[in-house]
């Protein structure tokens, strides 16, 4: 057994790799971490490169996988890829849900039974205060792709991203997901965290080290200590949670994270719910 | 080139910057923390408290860097040298700026010179006389470290050199002062 498999097995690290596929996007969110848009630089992993990925968090004891951008179903070649990744680890796939054509539903069917979950951005029961924060027709959008998806047997996952959320709004969030078919523990409520374009937005908390759970993440750019670690601000990417530069082999920076991790003082990890 | 800052210093390089700014040669290898985290420990190890004395060990880096013409590195060693004890006239005699014959008549001396010289200002094999010279006053150890020290030196003034990276503010006022400038 590796000793990151050991890590894992033990709680040490979080049995999760994420990969972000790419840092483009078809919406321009007003918090969003990485400062994506449609014009901003790919950044893209690489269908390859995110099946070497797969395979080797396999073989050193990860447990699942995580794909993010950008909005990686911008990528013509990822619903194949991410079926083949399925075939070695488990998955969840964030997306803003807007592109789910009747071309993409239809390539979504392969999805269906494997463990594959797709978690879909919705910020709000209110169409127009989720469309202020995600973009003209972006609840309308959302709810369509849902729908679709569960009609086909695909796994949804709703994340929720807020500065604040009250009871009554939760409530009606999460009568809306119910009855769409997603399941309560199929709903993630997060909070905006102060990076990228939430910092000129004025959103968010800010964050520590210790309040993000070390789940490493790959980059075209290099490893990070979490998903939320690849962030962009001004055009410029933050370096402050970087791992390493090298990815591959991925034991190199699994066992530089495992080495940081041991070496972190104790404290309360994760007191945000960063999911 | 961005010199990152404490700030901006990713995970690995942090410790190198919690006692204030660790320097630019820190700062520019911290975009790479895991060649950053590896390199430091060597670097420490050859620039720091070792067997040789220190006032042995600058002349060999200052002199190495003189040769390969490091302004980063003979402004930040001229401080070092007369740290580690090295009079004005010597530390300008090392970086050519007047005859080493005049400064160093030490005949231990004169022969590390003439090795650094050979090592870092040519290519190709040290003449033998120079080397057995060297011997005849060094343990080999010592020479083994000497002349790996000049590599180290070298390495670091072509990387220093090519990423231009500045001297700091507190460096260009301790040499004005000292009239190294």
């Amino acid at each position: 057994m590796s000793e990151i498999a050991e890590a894992v097995g033990d709680g040490v690290l979080p049995g999760r790799v994420w990969l972000y596929a790419n840092y483009h996007c078809n919406l321009t969110c007003t918090y969003c971490l990485t400062e994506s848009g449609p014009k901003v630089a790919k950044r893209e992993l690489g269908a390859q490169r995110m099946l070497e990925v797969a395979a080797q968090a396999r073989a050193l004891g990860f447990t699942s996988l995580g794909v993010t951008g950008g909005e990686p179903f911008l990528l013509s070649y990822l619903t194949e890829t991410i079926i083949e990744m399925a075939e070695m680890l488990p998955i969840v796939v964030l997306t803003n849900g807007t592109l789910f054509t009747r071309a993409r539903l239809e390539e979504a069917r392969g999805l269906t039974g494997a463990p594959v979950a797709i978690q879909i951005s919705l910020d709000s029961a209110d169409p127009v205060a989720n469309d202020t924060m995600r973009g003209p027709e972006n609840f309308r959008r959302v709810v369509a792709a849902i729908d679709a998806l569960v009609a086909r047997g695909v796994r949804v996952r709703i994340a929720t991203t807020a500065d604040h959320i009250d009871e009554h709004e939760l409530e009606r969030l999460c009568q809306l997901h119910r009855g769409l078919g997603v399941a309560d523990e199929d709903h993630i409520v997060r909070p905006i965290l102060r990076r990228g374009r939430a910092i000129d937005s004025g959103l968010g908390v800010d964050t520590d080290l210790i309040d993000l759970p070390p789940e490493l993440t790959i980059t075209a750019d290099g490893a990070y200590w979490s998903p939320f670690g690849p962030t962009v601000h001004g055009g410029r990417l933050d370096t402050d949670l970087l791992v390493s530069r090298t990815t591959s082999p991925l034991d190199k920076p699994a066992n530089i994270l495992l080495r940081l991790v041991q070496g972190r003082a104790r404290g309360d990890d994760a007191k945000l719910d960063i999911r | 080139m961005e010199l990152l800052d404490a700030r901006r210093a990713p995970l690995l390089a942090r410790p190198f910057f919690e006692g204030g700014d660790p320097g630019a040669i820190v700062s520019a290898m911290a975009h790479v923390p895991e060649v950053l985290d590896a390199t430091m420990p060597f670097l420490v190890q050859m620039f720091g408290p070792s067997a040789l004395p220190a006032r042995t060990k600058e002349l060999v880096i200052l002199r190495t860097s003189a040769l390969l013409d490091c302004r980063y590195c003979i402004q930040s060693h001229s401080i070092a040298a007369r740290d580690a004890g090295l009079a004005r006239e010597e530390v300008l005699a090392l970086r050519g700026d007047g005859p080493l014959g005049d400064q160093f008549t030490d005949r231990a001396e004169r022969a590390l010179l003439d090795w650094v010289d050979g090592v870092a200002g040519s290519t190709g094999p040290v003449p033998p006389e120079i080397g057995e010279a060297l011997m005849s006053h060094f343990a080999e150890p010592d020479v083994i470290e000497l002349t790996l020290l000049a590599g180290t030196t070298m390495m670091l003034n072509r990387f220093c050199t090519a990423l231009g990276l500045p001297t700091s503010q507190a460096a260009l006022a301790r040499l004005a002062e000292d009239g190294l400038l």
